[in-house]
């Protein structure tokens, strides 16, 4: 389907796409696979609300790593922010109504910002930090909630519908996805980011003050995961959750490698990982439609994460780049 | 073995400055961890205190060394509870049907997936902790799938005895751990192999220009770190006497916690086993003090996730002149 809008500019502009994207081909290999084995489910308006509520999701959540996974760091507080974030808003929205909404930014904002700092003053890897503010997180969730799933009522206009069949946390979440590719593509911060993420040290000689862009990279992070935790609060039950799961932050992670930013930063962004996105809606989707239990599908999520971080580290091993 | 210093030309200063921060700090936070508990629980230091926290402390320290060997070069291991976990249901799946073969078994498993693990990372260049990321939710939904999620009870005399046998007055489990501690810490400490890799975790590009084969020593290391991880598996197997979905939990992080606070730096090069020790005692002490304070685990993950941040940048030797590339 992403074929049929290229072949507008012409052949030739299509093969340049593809060769560029190659995940394309996957998508159009997967929709076909499914259409064969499953054309009636596959096919069906149901499923096409549910993989683009299952888009909605995965989008959201990779939106902001995916900015930070240009610079070759890491950003795995993002299911923190909207955790902690929803039971925020469960004990503000008493207190003060619907601005009570804000939380969820200024949470995001807040904890970019700290990843940010501690990060790049405190010298310590990305990933375990925004693990152990991750973890740190849930927990505050469970002790504030008094652990159980805590409803809050009134936002009910976020998801009700606008257009039949297509869900309103999607036309919420365009103009937070564009915002997002714009600030990589059209800016100087996104060129900044980019350099750093692929010469961290070049980036440094050339005079680029590399720690304050890395917190910017940080803080834009935590604040798109906070907006986005608006709609997805609303979108994933309008409840504050307290059940943790490693699956909710492994799946944005393999969505984003599968798009094409590489572990190691440099190429890449959120426009990648709207095709990465896809794919793997698409993958989710039609796995759950076969007969496999849902144990075999968090299997097969972890094989299909395995070999695209084996084949989006083809230009490490050529670049002898060095690893941790 | 010649005796060569590894590390010629230090200044007695920045020695001292050295032993301040990194040796000094983790004991001093033991005693104030202690103290703190003791104050708070007078009947903490009892003798039932004590068995409680060598059973809770030593399945830990045995995966805490190879988690220290790993972080002491510089990579991460994010696999080790899925590891324990899947050595764990080994056992419990199969003892009714092979007997003790059970353990070598297990072991050669998590053998094979820490090999699997090293060539990811050494050979394909996939960074470790994504690697290991990406075997541990394999590993878990493995699992899953063989266990179905059940409860799976172990009643074997024998292989229970490996762990809950008392050997003056401490459960044999204890024994153990100290025993696997011990030649860790000798084989970071005094062999040619573990001053390797203490100069791959320094900088692995000038280690490996001072011809050391960085990649075999990479895959060896994983290998260490998920047996060591599967035999703490086999012998929390043992002392539990059951296995569930539950067990490890977020233990990924008391884990972390644990191997910073003792003094080895993530950057790696600095630290070793030998303090891993200490920072084991801190985080279970903390973790039953919390407990026996009628704390549940969520404030726990509250508590150890900002320690383990605070540790972390506390044991990071910053000052250096030029400054590595930190990702």
């Amino acid at each position: 389907m992403n074929n049929t809008t290229k072949h507008k500019t012409g052949l030739r502009g299509a093969w340049e796409a593809t060769k560029n994207y190659p995940v394309i081909f996957i998508v159009v290999g997967l929709v076909a696979i499914f259409s064969a084995l499953y054309t009636k489910r596959f096919l069906s308006p149901v499923n096409f609300t549910a993989t683009l509520r299952q888009f909605v999701t995965l989008m959201l959540f990779s939106l902001g790593p995916s900015i930070v996974m240009l610079l070759g760091s890491m950003d795995l507080s993002f299911i923190g922010v909207w955790m902690l974030g929803s039971v925020l808003l469960w004990i503000l929205t008493p207190v003060i109504g619907p601005p009570a909404l804000l939380v969820f930014p200024l949470l995001g904002l807040a904890t970019g910002f700290i990843a940010g700092v501690v990060h790049t003053k405190g010298r310590i890897p990305s990933f375990i930090l925004t693990l152990a503010i991750l973890i740190t997180y849930w927990g505050l969730t469970v002790v504030l909630s008094g652990g159980y799933p805590r409803p809050v009522k009134g936002f009910g206009w976020i998801t009700a519908s606008v257009l039949p069949r297509v869900p309103t946390p999607f036309l919420w979440s365009i103009p937070i996805i564009v915002a997002a590719i714009i600030v990589v593509l059209r800016t100087r911060l996104g060129t900044y980011f980019w350099a750093i993420g692929s010469n961290e040290e070049g980036t440094r000689l050339a005079g680029i003050d590399v720690d304050r862009y890395k917190i910017i990279a940080f803080t834009l992070s935590g604040t798109f995961t906070g907006i986005g935790s608006i709609i997805l609060f609303a979108h994933l039950g309008g409840s504050a959750p307290v059940e943790f799961n490693m699956n909710n932050v492994v799946r944005p992670l393999v969505a984003i490698i599968l798009g094409g930013t590489p572990l190691v930063g440099g190429s890449g962004g959120p426009h990648r990982t709207i095709l990465g996105v896809l794919t793997f809606s698409i993958l989710y989707r039609g796995l759950h439609l076969s007969p496999l239990r849902p144990e075999v599908i968090d299997l097969v999520v972890g094989i299909v994460l395995i070999l695209s971080i084996i084949i989006s580290s083809k230009g490490t091993r050529m670049k002898g780049v060095d690893i941790t | 073995m010649t005796q060569s210093e590894p590390c010629a030309g230090q200044t007695p200063a920045r020695l001292r400055r050295r032993l301040k921060t990194t040796t000094i700090m983790p004991i001093v936070a033991t005693i104030v961890v202690i103290g703190i508990f003791q104050i708070l629980n007078p009947s903490f230091l009892s003798y039932q205190g004590i068995v409680t926290i060598v059973y809770a402390m030593s399945y830990f320290l045995i995966a805490a060394c190879g988690l220290t060997l790993v972080i002491m070069m510089g990579s991460f291991d994010f696999s080790v509870v899925s590891v324990m976990k899947l050595s764990a249901l080994l056992c419990v799946l199969y003892i009714e049907k092979i007997g003790l073969l059970v353990i070598p078994l297990a072991l050669a498993v998590s053998a094979a997936i820490g090999f699997l693990n090293g060539v990811l990372f050494a050979k394909l260049k996939v960074p470790s902790f994504m690697a290991t990321l990406g075997i541990s939710v394999v590993l878990d939904g493995i699992s899953l799938l063989s266990s179905r999620g059940f409860l799976h009870l172990l009643e074997h005399e024998r292989f229970r005895s490996l762990s809950v046998t008392f050997i003056a007055g401490l459960p044999s489990i204890f024994y153990w751990a100290l025993a696997i501690w011990l030649l860790c810490t000798v084989l970071s400490a005094t062999t040619p192999f573990g001053r390797r890799v203490f100069a791959i975790g320094g900088n692995p590009r000038a280690a490996a220009l001072s011809s050391i084969n960085v990649d075999r020593h990479r895959i060896i290391v994983f290998v260490l770190s998920s047996f060591l991880a599967g035999l703490a598996g086999v012998l929390y197997v043992s002392q539990q006497g059951g296995w569930s979905m539950e067990i490890g939990g977020q233990m990924m992080i008391p884990l972390f916690a644990s191997v910073v606070a003792g003094g080895t730096s993530l950057r790696g090069g600095i630290g070793g086993p030998q303090r891993t020790l200490l920072g084991v005692i801190i985080i279970t002490w903390i973790q039953s003090g919390l407990l026996m304070m009628g704390l549940g685990r969520e404030i726990q993950s509250v508590i150890l996730g900002v320690i383990a941040i605070i540790m972390a940048v506390a044991t990071t030797e910053r000052g250096k002149l030029t400054p590595q590339m930190v990702k």
